[in-house]
């Protein structure tokens, strides 16, 4: 390992930009930006499909229970629950028992990212003020509607919160998904003989920034979303 | 191109078994879940592992805690650092803590101290929101009240404010440490020992032995989370009585 | 140094409050909040700061004990300067009330109650004493002390947020809209039972509403403001009522003014008419001959017991036998006290559809008859009574 600390960054930025040679096959050089920008859209793709098999399974689901007010224990519980995981256990059993590949990992990592979504679309609806549906009921909106028109708008905060969270949660045990076949930018990290101390450093950089990437977007995204009447609200 | 550290199901030698006691019974079932033999006579490999876990969990918390409500009482003075507070705090929450272990890396070396850098600041977060977030739940007027009633400010942060912010507090330590203990594991790819060393390597197709540590794992999350859960109910009374 | 602080008994240490000049301007404000108020509240006092929304009222009371800092005058509680004492030390000696209460919903009543006196260093078993008088002094049970605010109704926390600014026996307490955040029925409860309280324990009060009626009630003394602090009238409410200062109190204080004096007097203030009394068994020729004479306003007898105590009016086919018979043919429609407070007792004659009502004492013997005449030829009248003040002064039931 190199001693400089400054000096790794710089080989790891190398490593991103220019093939560079490496010890195990036998000359062929490995990295580089092509091979770089294809395993950041490859783990981009786990990550956004994985996201939204959470996202179909999920959000429905918490945002009516969320207004039925029902079912507290279980969104909140599952959530908790979940948490206590240990992702990697589970990539290496998925790996194991049920097969490697895409098909197998995706809904693996779907059911990381349906906690947070759970929880958070509950716990946004259930917090809308009762006095406010109240009126939109006797308005004569339908249930449908007034949660559509209604609860969600004013919830996005709390359920766009728990989104961003299932992203970096799925984004950060894709990484480990190479172990299960599945190649992401975490092939750079655990093939270490392969790609070297400097690619070590640049898968790690990499899904840094690719996580930092999305947080930004989603956080964009729910200031677009978010009603001006909501945001002026001190929180 | 497949990562040559996953074997394909099924294709596991003889030799992966001899080292690790399995014996045929376990052998003979491909692809087997559960091997109760070899459980009950290999129990004792996981005791190490458990302890490296703990000795990387407990120091990540209390270091993440102690940082955080110092960060958290600072801010709740000085008002304005909140947000460029949180935003910087929320930065190292984004990065996943796998990637943040190597970024490390050139910094601190191998080892169970940079793990411990990397979950701190992951439980500094998750403390630092939630204490703030509880100590601006104070309703204003339990805070009117007191300082027109003649508590410094000394006594209105330690008497009214923080007591009141208890619930939250305890619930972000809650999260940050069953998260952390999950995250723990991961700390094998940085050799610095713990739970996740039956989990990878070459336990990677043993899943009996991925799911006792799993299931230690859980566990001690679970134990961790009803003790500090205890903790809050036992400090919280008036949270217990029914309203009028 | 607040007096009574070796004994358990609530002694009557009071001082006064005295505004100089006081002025609060607050940065990038064009206009002070409070501009040179200056202002005598004397000691043992009720004195409300009435006006309008941002009038600056909120904001005078609370220079007191400096949870607004003073701009440029000055506050002298007690000829004492509040600029030249330690902030947390000050407000340990002044009561403190606000309309959101504010109890500590982590800790017990007692606990809640028991805050100022454990700043100030008393002993536990004295802090637990004086809880249980202050619970007993504002009508609750003491055993509530134990439970936590969330367990009592609104009604209850607000009076135990009074009963939390007594507990130190401070010099003065300061209430801003106390009763502002409950309903009417428990608010004419709470400003009832403060009132009796006030007539036992005598503290210097500076009380803030937005409520003139409330002011009436309550104060001894009342400041109407307007915007910037501005006093424009300081005086009795019977002085308010009878004689606004410009136009601006004499729309403040309301149209109604003169409905409003009869809040300030009780029946027994009024010169009542004499009622032409008729006994069970009594010739009906007698009845007959007191009802022809002149003095007598009312057409009917009040059939009255041994006791004097009314039983019914009586009307002429009543008088038509020899004798009054035992039960008169119309019920006998609303009895008023002498203590009864002159706005109510007009309500219930209006109520009950009736001209006249009886009037008793506290036996309940009859001591004169009131009617809605008698009530506005008094309120057409210029005479001035100062008697009305008293009334306040007096304890309520």
């Amino acid at each position: 390992m190199s001693s400089l600390p400054y000096a790794s960054f710089i080989g790891a930025f190398e490593f991103i930009f220019s093939p560079q040679e490496s010890n195990v096959t036998g000359g062929k050089k490995v990295g580089g930006f092509d091979k770089s920008v294809e395993l950041l859209i490859k783990h981009l793709e786990v990550t956004l499909i994985a996201l939204a098999i959470a996202l179909v399974v999920a959000l429905p689901l918490g945002l009516w229970l969320g207004h039925r007010g029902k079912g507290e224990q279980f969104a909140v519980g599952v959530s908790n629950a979940a948490r206590a995981i240990p992702e990697l256990a589970v990539i290496a059993l998925v790996a194991v028992l049920i097969g490697v590949g895409l098909g197998n990992v995706a809904p693996v990592l779907a059911i990381l990212g349906i906690p947070p979504i759970l929880n958070n679309a509950y716990v946004g609806v259930q917090q809308v003020d009762r006095a406010t549906v109240d009126a939109a009921r006797g308005m004569g909106m339908s249930e449908m509607a007034i949660v559509r028109k209604v609860e969600l708008p004013i919830a996005i905060p709390t359920v766009m919160g728990g989104i961003r969270s299932a992203a970096i949660a799925i984004l950060a045990t894709a990484t480990i998904a190479p172990l299960a076949g599945v190649e992401t930018l975490g092939d750079f990290i655990i093939n270490r003989n392969v790609y070297g101390e400097n690619g070590l450093l640049a898968g790690a950089i990499l899904v840094a920034l690719l996580a930092l990437t999305i947080e930004g977007s989603l956080a964009l995204l729910q200031r677009r979303l978010t009603s001006d009447g909501l945001k002026l609200k001190t929180v | 191109m497949s990562s040559p550290l996953v074997l394909a199901a099924g294709e596991v030698g003889g030799d992966f078994f001899r080292e690790r006691n399995v014996g045929d019974l376990c052998q003979a079932q491909p692809n087997h879940l559960f091997c109760w033999e070899w459980a009950k006579d290999n129990i004792d490999r996981f005791g190490t592992p458990t302890i490296q876990h703990l000795q990387i969990v407990i120091p990540s918390i209390l270091i993440g805690f102690v940082a955080a409500f110092a960060l958290a009482l600072l801010a709740h003075r000085i008002r304005w650092l909140q947000p460029p507070l949180l935003a910087a705090t929320g930065i190292l929450y984004t990065i996943p803590s796998i990637a943040f272990f190597f970024l490390l890396l050139p910094l601190t070396g191998l080892g169970r101290d940079t793990a411990i850098i990397v979950l701190a600041a992951y439980t500094l977060q998750i403390i630092f929101r939630n204490t703030i977030l509880g100590l601006n739940n104070v309703p204003a007027s339990v805070k009117d009240a007191a300082r027109g009633m003649g508590f410094t400010s000394r006594q209105i942060l330690w008497k009214v404010e923080l007591p009141l912010a208890i619930p939250e507090i305890v619930a972000g330590l809650r999260v940050a440490v069953v998260s952390t203990i999950a995250i723990a594991t991961l700390a094998v790819l940085i050799s610095a020992g713990g739970l996740g060393t039956e989990m990878y390597g070459s336990n990677l197709n043993f899943p009996t032995a991925i799911i006792i540590a799993g299931a230690i794992v859980i566990l001690m999350a679970f134990a961790f989370d009803s003790i500090l859960l205890l903790i809050q109910r036992l400090t919280t009374p008036w949270r217990r009585v029914s309203q009028a | 140094m607040p007096s009574g602080e070796t004994d358990a008994q609530p002694q009557p240490g009071a001082s006064s409050v005295r505004y100089e000049e006081t002025t609060k301007l607050y940065p990038g404000a064009s206009e002070p909040a409070v501009d040179k108020l200056t202002l005598e509240v004397p000691a043992g006092e009720i004195c409300v700061l009435v006006g309008p929304s941002g009038c600056g009222k909120t904001t005078a009371m609370r220079m007191v004990n400096r949870t607004v800092e003073i701009t440029s005058g000055d506050v002298l509680v007690g000829e004492r300067s509040v600029r030249e004492r330690d902030p947390a030390q000050l407000r340990r000696e002044i009561g403190y009330v606000i309309q959101q209460i504010g109890l500590f919903p982590h800790r017990t009543i007692n606990e809640n109650i028991g805050a100022v006196p454990q700043l100030l260093g008393w002993k536990k078993e004295r802090i637990r004493e004086r809880s249980r008088e202050l619970l007993e002094l504002i009508g609750l049970d003491p055993e509530l002390g134990d439970r936590y605010p969330a367990q009592l109704s609104g009604g209850q926390q607000q009076r135990v947020g009074v009963a939390r600014a007594l507990a130190a026996d401070p010099l003065v307490m300061l209430m801003d809209e106390p009763f502002g955040a409950i309903d009417p029925i428990n608010r004419e409860r709470l400003q009832n039972e403060f009132l009796r309280l006030q007539a036992e324990i005598r503290k210097t009060v500076l009380f803030v509403t937005h409520d003139i009626d409330e002011a009436i009630k309550m104060g001894d003394r009342i400041a109407v403001m307007r915007e910037g602090g501005r006093v424009e009238q300081y005086a009795t409410p019977a002085e308010l009522l009878m004689a606004p200062a410009n136009e601006f109190v004499e729309d403040f204080v309301g149209a109604d003014r003169a409905l409003k004096r009869l809040a300030l007097m009780r029946v027994a203030d009024i010169n009542l008419w004499e009622a032409p009394l008729a006994h069970v068994g009594q010739a009906t020729a007698e009845v007959r001959a007191k009802l022809e004479s002149p003095d007598v306003e009312i057409p009917y007898p009040l059939l009255v017991d041994s006791e004097r105590r009314p039983l019914g009016w009586l009307s002429e086919r009543d008088l038509g036998g020899d004798t009054v018979p035992h039960r008169p043919d119309s019920p006998l429609g609303p009895v008023l006290e002498r203590d009864d407070v002159m706005r109510d007792a007009l309500a219930d004659l209006l109520q009950g559809e009736s001209q006249y009502a009886p009037v008793v004492d506290h036996q309940g013997r009859i001591t004169g008859v009131l009617s809605v005449e008698i009530i506005s030829e008094f309120l057409a009248s210029p005479e001035a009574k100062t008697d009305e003040h008293s009334a306040v002064e007096r304890p309520h039931e």
